[in-house]
This record gives structure tokens, C-alpha cells and sequence, in this order.
């Protein structure tokens, strides 16, 4: 049966089931005598086995058949919910997930059996039920340990696996002959590192600074969209010695290890070519595994006990390497889809014929046109066409819109984690999940939002102990909010733990060096906090392999700044501290003011607007050598566009200036423009990838009725 | 390298746009050029590397617009009726313009007729010419377009 067709359906079914069965888990850990949980999770797990049974799926059927099994025993009253099952079961979840990303990918499920986790899952089933079973579960751990060794064996020196293009061959011959070094290399990631990609693109920058890469395994582009393990290699010509290169790979931060050598061109081509004969030999009999695996199927759920290519789930590092590396080039055979409301499709329906009814009724005024008295009746239907239009753009807008809770559904899981792994109660409070963004945004933001979640429970949040100590209750709370506010949605995470400690900070930039003692005299304590901003800066004393590090926060800033957002921390020494993150509403298209500065056209995006007002050049008064007006009751510091623009001063002295008000959150600022033009709908266009405006004060441009460009004042970057 | 050279050079030929800059002619490789169209309007934008001038629209996409002369540090000139933008993609979806005094014709050469550039090791600055071509009797530099747009200032 061909059930390619069904197979969109598969994943997506797939996802609600694994979701609700990580839901419901968790809601039995806490709760292990809830009737209606279990059976709800039973019949999670019933279709799961079904729908994957259907599909062809056998190794995903077999596991899910096992955790049925355990759940049946529970539902019967014969077994006990504990922590300990709990944690297998999510394991299971785990490998069920990755099986779902496999076949996401390639169509094919993979060949991991998983038998170290259908074992783990028996045993419980015995202990649970009262049967003695023989083997202990070290089974799992060796392994997991066997495939690690292996890897390492054979593997630390990849780059001797890089296979070789003709031109590749010639650059080093070429290098060689000009008396420049070859280095091969191998870098490798921590297995923590979240954003792997970004890792890797710093360690290229430093390395393309001291010399030139030749190629990269796996290729940049596989980098760049994160299809790698925790490792890659590379060739790099340089006139540097191999230590400065090593110390500048070194020197990005969450990089475990490099190791390299300095090579001749001949030793890579060698090394190339043997590597070469080994992948087609690999791949033919990849094919014969995969032309048999109905032989195999049979054989590997029966006896599972020698299994050393099945590292268990919970590992996912050593057995990324497993079978979606083999195939990592291939696309994923799924796009990507948003489900829409019907009720949002009906709107852009009604939209789009009463944008048909505008046309006509223009059509027809412009065929009865140069008759008296039809321009007022031309302007009403102009009117009309720009209400329509303008309504169709938030609908379509309203359509990419998809609410966060796609992404903050697997929050309480990872905190649930975390609670076990720092040892340290804390609880995770979401509220305004159905808040709604653009759908690449919310795509965007889920690393960064679980990275704050994962510091505000490693740093954020104070050991059971010390809570106690202090008289606070002993399980810490993380608190999760989005809500909309005006043109922006701000999600805010929240703890009630130690807050931080501004002088701490400043200590510490001072040890580093990041500051002067003097400098941190006269920095305010927000300046302070900012500073937990700069790459490769952590106040933890003790390093976790949570996080701790030093990374992520600047990684969060630099991702959520792309986004057009930004970030900013609030915090109260011993009473917790509060992330918010504040990203647009929408892309693309916005609302602008057009005003003209020194001749030249600029838009400030409407969103960041208060008021505009027109001020006497008298009004202005001077805080610390700064201008400033007075405005009902506000000190706003006004910023004279034409000199940030790099325009001349105009010549005359007008007595009067119209300043334009823009807030970002609770601060203001007044921009001062020569003339304004009005209110516009523009389309955002990126600069281009070139040009590089040091200031970041254009945040794009976009085109104007007349064909001229026009910049766009991000007035945020000038507050 | 020499025989791989001597395998290829039988019949592989490029085509270049042959621009001038002054009295220098310059080659650009024809399957980079995206497009080539008069001199218009173009918006400043503040605080950006210097030899950008700015961006233009160029059928409503907005390409930022760089002068070779002052890439190169040449002295700038007043732009003629033959002043030329290039367009140019190295890579899908991100064009750049290259502003030139003149574009004067497109000519093909073979592997043969060029030359690799000589590079002085004295000099550390990238070099802008990946090799010289040769055709009816005058030279022509061939830009490696990489160095010409990329961010790295020559000092």
C-alpha cells in the first residue's frame, strides 16, 4: 500500500499524540492515582502504536507496543507509578520523538532498534508486577559507553575523512608550493552547546581571519542549518603557526576541543581518497540493510540483548551519529505547514471579493471618467480599495500568525528535567500561550526562551537549602508571561530567586578585565546588568553543565535583535529577577511616519511612536550637557537626527522644531525632524547583505510611491 | 597543478564584461553579472563603510550600491551619461551594485589567455585581480569579485 500520502497526516497526528503524552505524564507524576489521566494516556499510546503500525513503522510500533504493555499493567491496578518509571517512559517519548524526526526527514523510520530502552521498559513491567528479572539494567549504560569508545577510536582525526574535489586538491598543491602551512582539524562542540551553528560560524570567522579554509566537513551549508553532530573538521591554509590558529578556535567560547596537525597536500589527498573508497563501501551496505528490514524486524524485538548500535534515547549525542547522519544531506520530505482557522480563511475570502468589487467600481468610474462631478465619487472608491486593502494585510498577517504555545508546550517537561538534575524543587507558571506571532518568529524564539528558562533555574533560582534558609518557600517558581502591547509582544521570564547581584557583576568584569575599576565606579547598576549581555560572561561560581558557561545570553540578545526585538532584565537583589524580551508584532509591512531630515525622506516605524510635538527652541534645556525637554512631566532627551544621520546643520535657526516622541517601554526620547509627510504603510526591505551600517540606527528600507528608497529610523537604537 | 592546467585549457572559455576605470580596463566574469542599468537615484545611507554609496531600487528590491574607485582608492570622478551600475550576484538574493566609469564590451577568453596574477609578497593587502587576460593586444586585470565585495577594508 502506498501511504506516502498519509504520511503529512502520520507526523502530525504523531506530534498531538507525543504532546499529550508528555502532558499527561507529567500530570501523573504528580498525581499517580488519576483514573482519567491513565486512560487517557493509554489510549495516547494505543493509536500512537496503531497509526505507526499502519505506516509501516515496525521498530516505532514495538516500542510503543512495550509502553502500552507498562501502561495496561498500571491501568489494571497491578502496577505503581513511580519517579523512576516516569523517567523511562519519557525516555520512551524521547526515542518515539526521534523515530517521528527520522522519518520526518528520510521516510524511513532508521535502524535503531532502541533495545536497551524495550528492556529498561520490562524490567519495569517485572519489578512493577512482581516477576524477578535476571539482567540489571547496566546493560544500557555499557552500551552507550561501547558506541561512545568506538566513535572515539576511530574518530578523533576526522579530519582525515574529508574527501577531496579537484579544486580543492589544486588549492592546497597551490598552498604548498607558496610555502604556506596546511592544517587539518577537528573541532569539537560541547555537547551542551545550543546553538551549535552560531558556534561553528564564530570559530570560521576567527579561523578565515588567520588564513583560509579550504573545505569544511560536513559543508558550510550543512553547518549553517545545524546538520551536524558536535563536531566538524576542516583544511585551512595559513602562514600563522598551528598554535595561534588552535588558540583562536579556542578562544569562541563552548568549543570542548580542537585537535590538529600541520599536513602536506599529498598526506590530504591520500587521506581523501582511502576515505572515499571506505564511504562507497559504507554506503552499499547501507542499501542492503535497508533492502532487508523486514528479516531484521523480526530478529531484533525478540532478542534484544547484544544490541551495541542501540545507545538508549536519553543519550542523544552519541547516537545522533546513528541514522540521521547518514542521510543528513537529503531534504526533509515534509514542508512546513501552518494549520489555519477556518474562520480567518473565511475573512480573507470576504476580503478578496470586496477587493474585486472595489476594482470593478473603479473600472467602471474610470470608463464614465471626464464627466463633472465624478472626482469626489473617484476619491470615496480610492478610500474603499485602501480600507480593503488595509484589512487584507492584517488578515493574511493574522493568518502566518501562530500562537507560542507551539513552542512553550515542552517547557514544563524540561523544567521538570532540570528539577531533577540541580536537584532543586521549582515549579514552571505559563500564562498568555495563546499570545500570537508571526510564525517565523515563533520559530525562531524557542531556543532563546529555553535558554532563559534553563539560567533562571540554574543561576536564577537558590538551592533548596538556602531557600529554606531564608525563610522562602522551598520550592522556587518560574514564571512565563507574554501578552501583546501595542505593536509588540513582550514574553517575560520571571523567577523569584536570589536576583542578581550587581556588584558581583561588576567584580567580575573588573577581574576580567571587561572594565576598569574606575569605569565601574561610575556605571549605574542597569549599565551593570547590561554587561551580562557581552559574549562569554557568567556569574556563576560554579560551572554546570546546564549552563553557566558564559554563553547563551549573548547568543539570546544577538538572535532576538535579528528578530527586530530586544531584551532587557529587571532585578531586586534577593527577591528574583525578570528577562523581558520584546519582539514586533509583525514583519514585513508596517505603519510609518514619513518625515524629512536634511532633505532626505525617513520612516519611523508608527509602533514606536508616543506623540509628536512642536517645541520652542527655548524649551530646551540642558541635564548633564544633553539636550532635553520637559514634557508633561517627563525629562525626554532629545536627539538631533541630522547630527546622528551625519547631515549638515540646517543654516537658519528656527525658533520652533517639531520633535517626535518614541518610546521603548518606559523611556523616551524626542527625534528632532525637519518637516513631516504623513502616515504611510510601508513595506520593510533588508539593506542587503554588504552594506554594514555601524550604528544599527537603519533598520531597513523600504520603496516609495515615486520608485526612491527610503530609510527606516529604528528608533529603538536611539533611546 | 600543470597538468590539470593543460588537461582543462583545450577548449574551456569564459566571457567577461570588460569595464574601464580610467584608463584601466577592467574584466568582470559574465555568470556573475546579473544585470547592468544606468546611473539613478541613490539614497544615502548613513554611517556605513565608506565606498557604499548607498542603496537604489532596482525593480522593487533595494541593492546597495558600492564605488569601485573608492573601494579601490582611486580618486572619485563625476559620474557621465556612461557611468555604469553592475549588478552583481555572487550569491542568489544578494545583489550588490558596483558603480563604473564605463561598461565598453564583453569578450571571451580562453584558459589560455590568461595569465595569474602576479602578487608581489611584500604586500599584504588582497589583491583585487585573480589574473590578467590578454585579447587583440591589451591587457585586461580580471577582478576576483569575492575580494571586491567583501567586508574587508585594505588599509
Amino acid at each position: 500500500m502506498d501511504v506516502n500520502q498519509y504520511l503529512e497526516i502520520f507526523l502530525d497526528e504523531t506530534n498531538e499524540h507525543l504532546q499529550s503524552l508528555s502532558d499527561q505524564l507529567m500530570i501523573l507524576e504528580n498525581e499517580p492515582e488519576n483514573a482519567d489521566t491513565i486512560n487517557e494516556i493509554f489510549r495516547a499510546a494505543h493509536s500512537l502504536k496503531g497509526m505507526a503500525g499502519t505506516m509501516g513503522y515496525k521498530r516505532m510500533q514495538a516500542l510503543t507496543h512495550d509502553m502500552e504493555n507498562v501502561f495496561s499493567e498500571i491501568r489494571n491496578g497491578k502496577m505503581k507509578v513511580t519517579s523512576n518509571l516516569v523517567d523511562v517512559l519519557f525516555q520512551t517519548l524521547d526515542a518515539l520523538e526521534e523515530y517521528k524526526n527520522t522519518i520526518q526527514e528520510t521516510q524511513d523510520e532508521g535502524t535503531n532498534d532502541n533495545a536497551a530502552l524495550i528492556k529498561a521498559l520490562q524490567q519495569c513491567l517485572d519489578e512493577g508486577t512482581g516477576t524477578v528479572s535476571e539482567e540489571a539494567p547496566a546493560a544500557s549504560s555499557d552500551a552507550k559507553e561501547e558506541t561512545s569508545e568506538a566513535a572515539s577510536a576511530n574518530g578523533d582525526k576526522k579530519w582525515k575523512n574529508i574527501a577531496l574535489q579537484e579544486h580543492e586538491i589544486n588549492a592546497l598543491k597551490e598552498a604548498e608550493e607558496k610555502k604556506l602551512n596546511i592544517y587539518g582539524c577537528t573541532v569539537f562542540i560541547q555537547e551542551s552547546c545550543i546553538l551549535k551553528a552560531a558556534r561553528a560560524f564564530l570559530v570560521f570567522k576567527a579561523v578565515e581571519e588567520l588564513g583560509e579554509i579550504i573545505i569544511s566537513e560536513p559543508s558550510t551549508q550543512d553547518i549553517e542549518d545545524e546538520k551536524f553532530d558536535f563536531d566538524f573538521s576542516l583544511y585551512i591554509i595559513s602562514e600563522e603557526g598551528y598554535d595561534k590558529v588552535e588558540a583562536a578556535i579556542m578562544s569562541v567560547s563552548e568549543i570542548d576541543r580542537v585537535i590538529g596537525e600541520k599536513v602536506t597536500a599529498a598526506d590530504a589527498i591520500a587521506n581523501g581518497e582511502a576515505n572515499e573508497k571506505a564511504v562507497e563501501a559504507k554506503e552499499e551496505s547501507g542499501a542492503s540493510e535497508t533492502a532487508q528490514p523486514a528479516r531484521e524486524e523480526t530478529a531484533a524485538p525478540a532478542a534484544p540483548a547484544p544490541a551495541a548500535s542501540s545507545a538508549p534515547a536519553a543519550a542523544p549525542a552519541a547516537q545522533g551519529g546513528n541514522a540521521p547522519a547518514k542521510k543528513g544531506a537529503s531534504k526533509p520530505v515534509v514542508n512546513r505547514t501552518v494549520r489555519v482557522d477556518i474562520e480567518k480563511l473565511d475573512v480573507l475570502m470576504n476580503l478578496v471579493s470586496e477587493l474585486i468589487i472595489a476594482k470593478n467600481s473603479l473600472v467602471s468610474s474610470a470608463a464614465s471618467g471626464g464627466q463633472s462631478g465624478n472626482s469626489s465619487n473617484f476619491n470615496e472608491q480610492i478610500e474603499y480599495l485602501e480600507s480593503v486593502t488595509t484589512n487584507l494585510h492584517e488578515s493574511v498577517m493574522k493568518v502566518r500568525m501562530v500562537p507560542i504555545e507551539s513552542i512553550t508546550t515542552k517547557f514544563p517537561r524540561m523544567i521538570r528535567d532540570l528539577s531533577k538534575k540541580l536537584n532543586k524543587k521549582m515549579e514552571l507558571y505559563m500564562s498568555g500561550e495563546d499570545t500570537e506571532l508571526d510564525r517565523t518568529v515563533v520559530d525562531e524564539i524557542g531556543d532563546p526562551l529555553m535558554h532563559m528558562l534553563r539560567n533562571s533555574a540554574d543561576h536564577g533560582l537558590e538551592s533548596t537549602e538556602d531557600r529554606i534558609a531564608k525563610g522562602k518557600n522551598p520550592t522556587g517558581s518560574i514564571f512565563l508571561d507574554a501578552y501583546q502591547d501595542g505593536n509588540n509582544v513582550v514574553i517575560e521570564v520571571k523567577d523569584d530567586g536570589n536576583g542578581i547581584d550587581v556588584e558581583a557583576v561588576k567584580r567580575k568584569a573588573i577581574e576580567r578585565g571587561t572594565i576598569t575599576a574606575e569605569q565601574g565606579e561610575n556605571m549605574s547598576s542597569k549599565e551593570i546588568i547590561d554587561l551580562l549581555f557581552l559574549p562569554s560572561f557568567s556569574t556563576a561560581k560554579v560551572v554546570s553543565d546546564v549552563s553557566g558557561r558564559g554563553v547563551g545570553l549573548d547568543v539570546v540578545k544577538s538572535k532576538i535583535e535579528a528578530l527586530g526585538g530586544d531584551v532587557s532584565v529587571k532585578t531586586k537583589l534577593g527577591e528574583g529577577s525578570t528577562f523581558s524580551i520584546r519582539l514586533p508584532l509583525t514583519l514585513a509591512i508596517i505603519q510609518a511616519l514619513m518625515v524629512i531630515v536634511g532633505g532626505e525622506t525617513y520612516a519611523i516605524s508608527l509602533g514606536s511612536i508616543d506623540t509628536i510635538e512642536d517645541i520652542s527652541e527655548n524649551d530646551v534645556k540642558y541635564v548633564e550637557a544633553k539636550e532635553v525637554i520637559h514634557l508633561r512631566g517627563n525629562v525626554i532627551p532629545i536627539v538631533r537626527l541630522h547630527e546622528v544621520l551625519g547631515l549638515e546643520m540646517p543654516k537658519e535657526s528656527r525658533d520652533r522644531m517639531i520633535v517626535v516622541i518614541v518610546k521603548k517601554g518606559d523611556q523616551y526620547a524626542g527625534l528632532v525632524v525637519d518637516e513631516l509627510i504623513g502616515q504611510q504603510e510601508i513595506v520593510i526591505k533588508s539593506l542587503g547583505r554588504y552594506i554594514n551600517c555601524t550604528s544599527r540606527m537603519i533598520s531597513g528600507a523600504t520603496i516609495l510611491g515615486d520608485g526612491e528608497v527610503a530609510l527606516i529610523i529604528d528608533a529603538n537604537c536611539l533611546i | 597543478m600543470d597538468e590539470i592546467s593543460l588537461m582543462n585549457n583545450e577548449y574551456d572559455t569564459t566571457q567577461f564584461i570588460v569595464i574601464n576605470i580610467g584608463d584601466e580596463q577592467y574584466g568582470i566574469d559574465i555568470k556573475y553579472v546579473d544585470n547592468i542599468v544606468r546611473m539613478q537615484k541613490i539614497t544615502r545611507v548613513p554611517n556605513c563603510q565608506d565606498y557604499f554609496k548607498g542603496v537604489i531600487n532596482l525593480r522593487g528590491e533595494v541593492v546597495p550600491v558600492m564605488s569601485f574607485r573608492m573601494k579601490v582608492h582611486l580618486p572619485e570622478v563625476d559620474y557621465t551619461n556612461k557611468t555604469r551600475i553592475i549588478i552583481i550576484k555572487l550569491e542568489p538574493n544578494a545583489p550588490v551594485g558596483i558603480i563604473v566609469d564605463a561598461v565598453k564590451e564583453v569578450v571571451t577568453l580562453t584558459d589560455n589567455n590568461i595569465d595569474a596574477a602576479s602578487r608581489s609578497s611584500t604586500n599584504n593587502d588582497p589583491s583585487y585581480i585573480n589574473g590578467i587576460g590578454k585579447t587583440g593586444g591589451t591587457l585586461i586585470s580580471l577582478l576576483d569579485l569575492n575580494v571586491v565585495i567583501s567586508e574587508k577594508e585594505t588599509a
